[in-house]
């Protein structure tokens, strides 16, 4: 396996009760299937992302950033899609 | 020695070592597991994983359907737990690395998530800690296969002391292991009492304090003919009741012989004596002992036992069993009795308890407000119908709206499975159970309405006289022989007559021999019993005449108070059986 510099993008949480259970488990659903690793940063935490109970320990309330880090086959794609689950505030598409 | 009382809820007795089970719900009965057997744990582990992945997805679409997607979300949440790489990669190091049991593994580490969520404060509530624990817990019953723990590792024959036990736990003990069962809490009529008898197994209930005060081990005699929990009995006590085991034994012997003779009186009136059953499998037991048919099959168990949605073909096969044991005697199907004490986990989340469930929704209203469960029933029983004399019958009717509406849905159904060209019986007798007691008032409006009564003892005692069957501080007031109750069951014959309505008796009462001759008095000829006891009920009726019958219920509804009541019967039935009154 080749060693790949992480792709970051950085999200904001508009969640009113902050990144909660629901959410963290929306999260984990969608990065479940990915072969490479992901993880999200708060400040100087960072957690796999495929756990929610690690997610659940992120401490995010309304207003923080997070960092989305991911690398490996298709680590681009699977940022945009995370991404936009930040951005339509975990709504259905 | 010491003595501990209780109330007898199915006869037998067992001496054997105490086996106590604790009050909390899972206790991890072994922590540790061989280096050899870890493979094969690990494998347990992941499958107890996939199954309540399964589960909790069958709830999150019933949650989604009946209550809106952001409750269906909770379970979605609670299956990205449960498929959590870090949790199932923590569990499965211990279970490798330390040989932990994959229970205490499990339990290791979801508490420790659980503290990590709490320190977090109070941006996610300790309620976090809830939805966690309601994991451990489901996946702690796949991984102990539904049953409590320590029963699934018994080796040797005990006696199971308990503060309460389930009606699935009580269906699923081991039978060869279990010679008995005493509990702190509970009733004579409460269902765990009812699925003893069904196992035939020896249990007192209601016994008090009684775990926290037996060592696991300590020799215990449970008495289930009398009520009675004897702890580290002396000797003599001892050989006095396995004397009386052995007496006890001879005369169940020469009882079988009774199973062949038809049940009549003396005077050759019928008395038709069914069974009432829980399980299919009971059905051909029923035979054996020598049953009419059946007179109640109470269907909830095949929720209670599963814990899921039965699918229509599972009612129908279930159904298919109990008529082929019985193909040309009558089947009475009662449709759907849950709520109050039989909620299966599946559903408890949709409908709290409210502070009276016995007064909540339960039973008919609970089939009656979600009719897709209740179609799919009736469905089943219609078609099995066809197949023999099946009988449906709708529980705890309370009013007429409440029986048409019943009626209606039954026509429903008929004309669904009409139009969809599948085969089923048109012809099918419709009754209902009288167990609330504004139907005595009003039995001959009633009697219009439907093809017959059975008469549901249990509850209508409980109605009637305002009694918690399952509070040991008010059974007392819980009695069977209560003038106000022979008054009801006079109104309900004398409304069935009129209107040519057979009446049956299907409660707890007809299984008590010295009710026999009562009910036969007041006008009864059909009883439906716990199967066990039907060659001494057949040796009760074949041992009286009608005159005799006749004359006993006219003294004793004559009488003003319950005690009279028992203690006149129980001298009657003395005279014409000795060997049973008690």
């Amino acid at each position: 396996m080749t060693a790949q510099n992480p792709l970051s993008r950085d999200v904001t949480v508009m969640l009113e009760n902050g990144l909660h259970m629901v959410p963290c488990s929306r999260i984990a659903e969608l990065v479940r299937e990915f072969p490479g690793t992901v993880s999200i940063r708060h400040d100087e935490k960072s957690v796999d992302a495929k756990s929610i109970f690690d997610l659940l320990t992120l401490r995010a309330p309304f207003g923080t950033i997070l960092t989305l880090e991911a690398s490996g086959q298709g680590a681009a794609h699977l940022v945009d899609g995370l991404a936009a689950l930040f951005e339509r505030n975990f709504e259905p598409e | 020695m010491h003595t501990k009382p209780g109330i007898a809820v199915s006869s037998g007795v067992a001496i054997g070592p105490a086996f106590v089970l604790g009050a909390e719900d899972f206790r991890i009965p072994q922590r540790f597991v061989s280096m050899g057997a870890v493979d094969a744990e690990i494998v347990r582990f992941r499958c107890a994983v996939e199954n309540v992945c399964r589960e909790i997805a069958e709830n999150e679409k019933q949650a989604s359907e009946q209550l809106g997607k952001q409750f269906g979300a909770i379970f979605a949440a609670h299956q990205q737990m449960a498929r959590d790489p870090k949790l199932q990669g923590e569990v499965e190091a211990l279970i490798r690395d330390k040989n932990y049991a994959p229970e205490f593994a499990l339990s290791r580490v979801l508490g420790l998530y659980a503290q990590k969520l709490q320190n977090l404060g109070d941006l996610y509530k300790a309620d976090r800690a809830i939805d966690l624990y309601d994991l451990e817990k489901r996946l702690l019953r796949h991984l102990l296969g539904e049953r409590r723990e320590e029963l699934v590792h018994l080796t040797a024959p005990v006696i199971v002391l308990a503060h309460d036990l389930t009606p699935s736990e009580t269906a699923s003990l081991p039978r060869n292991y279990v010679l008995g069962f005493a509990t702190e809490v509970g009733g004579y009529t409460s269902h765990t009492a009812i699925l003893a008898g069904a196992l035939e197994i020896p249990a007192v209930v209601g016994v008090g304090d009684i775990v926290a005060n037996v060592s696991g081990g300590d020799l215990v005699i449970l008495d289930g003919y009398h009520g009675r929990v004897i702890v580290d009995p002396d000797e003599e006590t001892i050989a006095a009741y396995r004397d009386s085991e052995q007496r006890a034994r001879s005369v169940a012997q020469r009882r079988v012989s009774f199973r062949s003779l038809v049940s009549e009186t003396k005077d050759r009136a019928r008395v038709w004596l069914m069974g009432n059953i829980e399980f299919p499998a009971e059905a051909q037991h029923c035979r054996d002992l020598g049953a009419d048919g059946i007179g109640l099959y109470r269907t909830e168990f095949l929720y209670l036992e599963s814990n899921r949605e039965q699918s229509e073909d599972e009612h129908f096969e279930a159904y298919r069993k109990v008529v082929s044991a019985f193909p040309d005697q009558p089947v009475v199907i009662r449709t759907l009795d849950l709520g109050s004490d039989k909620m299966p986990a599946t559903l408890s989340p949709f409908y709290p308890e409210g502070a009276n469930p016995e007064l909540g929704l339960r039973s008919i209203r609970l089939s009656l407000t979600d009719l897709t469960r209740f179609k799919t029933q009736l469905r089943a029983i219609l078609r099995v119908a066809l197949l023999g004399d099946v009988r449906v019958m709708f529980p705890l009717i309370s009013s007429l709206i409440e029986l048409r509406q019943a009626k209606s849905t039954l026509n429903d159904v008929m004309e669904d499975l009409e139009e969809q060209g599948i085969a089923f019986s048109r012809s099918i007798q419709v009754g209902m159970m009288v167990e609330v007691p504004s139907v005595p008032l009003l039995a001959e409006d009633f009697a219009r309405e439907v093809d017959f009564f059975s008469i549901g003892t249990n509850d209508l005692i409980q109605y009637t006289l305002a009694v918690d069957r399952s509070n040991p501080a008010v059974a007392k007031f819980y009695n069977s022989a209560d003038p106000a109750i022979l008054k009801m069951i006079q109104m309900v014959v004398a409304a069935g007559r009129k209107h040519d309505v057979p009446v049956t008796v299907c409660g707890q009462m007809s299984s008590d021999p010295k009710f026999v001759p009562l009910l036969v008095g007041l006008g009864l000829r059909q009883l439906s019993v716990t199967p066990h006891v039907i060659p001494e009920l057949k040796e009760v009726v074949r041992s009286l005449t009608i005159p005799q019958a006749e004359s006993i219920a006219e003294q004793a509804t004559k009488l003003e108070l319950a005690r009279d009541v028992e203690t006149f019967l129980r001298g009657e039935l003395n005279k014409l059986c000795p060997d049973l009154a008690t």
